[in-house]
């Protein structure tokens, strides 16, 4: 699946913020071997690519051979949508001079409708099995893309909030590796958080 | 962690080890590296965190994680630290070296200072400043003379005493308080009492045959700071029996490095009739909204 940019226009020369954007494509490999296409801007949301990019590395494709095709293919999805969504909003505020009032309400409409779009772009992303949802953490952890770990982080903390630990160990499937004098250890130096 | 993910490719078996060799999709939260537990934790209140640090040893290293508890400390916590006193030279540097949990655990628990008349604390949940000023802390007109003012001990305050008025013309109760608060917007209150209340082999009792006064005129709120802002309001004091807060205005701190002065007062001072059987037990400064006993606001 090649994700390539949604809007033709953001090649147009309007005075950008920022200096210019090239639309050179890079390629990412995935663990499982499959390549993907992305626009540098969108790739560059991960600052761990962003830096190999700048330090020459990516002529060849970048492997990540921590993140399998399934996820990677949903990063690059979302690095797409949000990559494209700052465009937008840089070329909202390219022309002040230009603007009068009612494009700027125009304008102010269409972020609004825009971040709505986001928004429920952003919830149904996440809106994944565990296994999944967690794929994701690790592979925003590991790409350093703030937006995403910050999402499905948000996500597992909404998810596990109001559950008993017993109830967030038996849903996760999550391993009690502590001893009893471990866990009686652990309880003790937090019940400061739970007196009066 | 965002330094570690720049490093690239090399760091990445560091980080996943053994969730690097498991198959794809395979992850769960118990998998989770201590780095992402703690970025799933830094979404959570302060008790939630500490309760899933049962879950394991991923979760109980990243519940300690530092910067978990920096984001959750108000932004001045290392200025309010320094009201901890007690331990002496060992006991400072202590609290100097102190990990952000181990200071968000002393800062949740009461600091008093001035003398022991106020006390600030961080309310659990989100770690907002709250205050409380004893009425030792206030100045009361008459408050020495024993015609009108007593101390009673009672276990009913914070601060184990109230003062007790039985009667008077003149009933005014004025307070300062000048302390640096976080950002945001907070509610000052007077806790009182109508009627006297003591303890009946092990009963709480209430008397109100001293309660006189307050249905003939309302009494005065007054709220300024020392940057403009004013709330002013009125009322009738009511329910006897119990504890009331008494909205006397709120108010907004917009930086925490500077220290905010705070005037407030509470007034009945029409002397055509006098006004008694009240207890006064203190002034509580909370974040607006964050209301725990009954609270009554008065009209403009």
């Amino acid at each position: 699946m090649a994700a390539t940019p949604a809007d033709a226009s953001s090649s147009s020369s309007e005075a950008v913020v920022g200096g210019e954007k090239s639309n050179k494509m890079i390629t990412l490999i995935s663990s499982d071997g499959e390549s993907f296409e992305a626009t540098e801007e969108a790739a560059k949301m991960s600052v761990t690519i962003k830096h190999m990019i700048e330090d020459g590395c990516a002529d060849d494709g970048i492997p990540l051979p921590n993140v399998p095709a399934k996820i990677l293919s949903m990063v690059i999805e979302y690095c797409n949508k949000h990559a494209a969504d700052a465009d937008d909003t840089n070329k909202h505020v390219a022309d002040p001079a230009d603007a009068d009032e009612d494009d700027d309400n125009n304008n102010n409409n269409a972020s609004a409708g825009e971040k709505e779009d986001l928004k429920s772009f952003d919830a149904s992303l996440v809106a994944v099995d565990q296994a999944t949802l967690f794929d994701i953490i690790l592979a925003a952890n590991f790409l350093s893309i703030k937006g995403l770990l910050d999402l499905a982080c948000q996500k597992v903390a909404d998810d596990i909030k109001d559950k008993s630990v017993e109830e967030v160990r038996e849903i996760f499937k999550i391993e009690n590796d502590f001893t009893k004098e471990e866990e009686e250890a652990v309880r003790k130096e937090n019940a400061w958080a739970f007196n009066e | 962690w965002r330094r570690r993910g720049a490093m690239g490719a090399g760091v990445s078996s560091f980080f996943f080890g053994a969730a690097a060799e498991a198959a794809p999709g395979a992850a769960g939260l118990g998998d989770l590296p201590e780095l992402c537990a703690a970025q799933v934790l830094l979404r959570l209140d302060a008790p939630e965190i500490c309760r899933l640090a049962r879950l394991n040893h991923a979760f109980r290293g990243a519940a300690g994680a530092d910067f978990v508890w920096e984001a959750k400390l108000p932004e001045n916590y290392r200025h309010l630290i320094g009201y901890v006193e007690g331990g002496g030279e060992e006991g400072r540097r202590r609290r100097r070296r102190a990990g952000t949990k181990e200071i968000y655990a002393r800062l949740s628990r009461p600091v008093s200072f001035d003398d022991g008349t106020k006390e600030f604390w961080l309310e659990k949940s989100k770690g907002r400043v709250c205050m409380a000023l004893s009425s030792k802390a206030l100045v009361i007109t008459g408050i020495d003379d024993r015609r009108y003012w007593t101390h009673m001990p009672t276990t009913e305050s914070r601060f184990q005493s109230v003062a007790y008025l039985q009667q008077i013309w003149w009933f005014e109760v004025v307070g300062e308080l000048d302390f640096c608060f976080p950002v945001g917007t907070y509610s000052l209150y007077f806790r009182v009492h109508l009627g006297k209340f003591s303890k009946r082999f092990g009963r709480r009792v209430c008397s109100t045959e001293h309660v006189h006064g307050w249905n003939k005129k309302p009494v005065r709120f007054q709220l300024s700071t020392s940057d403009g802002q004013n709330a002013l309001s009125q009322c009738y004091l009511d329910e006897p029996g119990s504890w009331v807060l008494y909205h006397a205005g709120d108010f907004v701190s917009t930086n925490p490095r500077q220290a905010l002065k705070l005037k407030f007062s509470m007034a009945q001072i029409d002397c055509t009739h006098t006004k008694g059987g009240l207890c006064v037990d203190s002034v509580l400064v909370y974040p607006k909204g964050f209301q725990q006993e009954k609270v009554v606001t008065g009209a403009k």
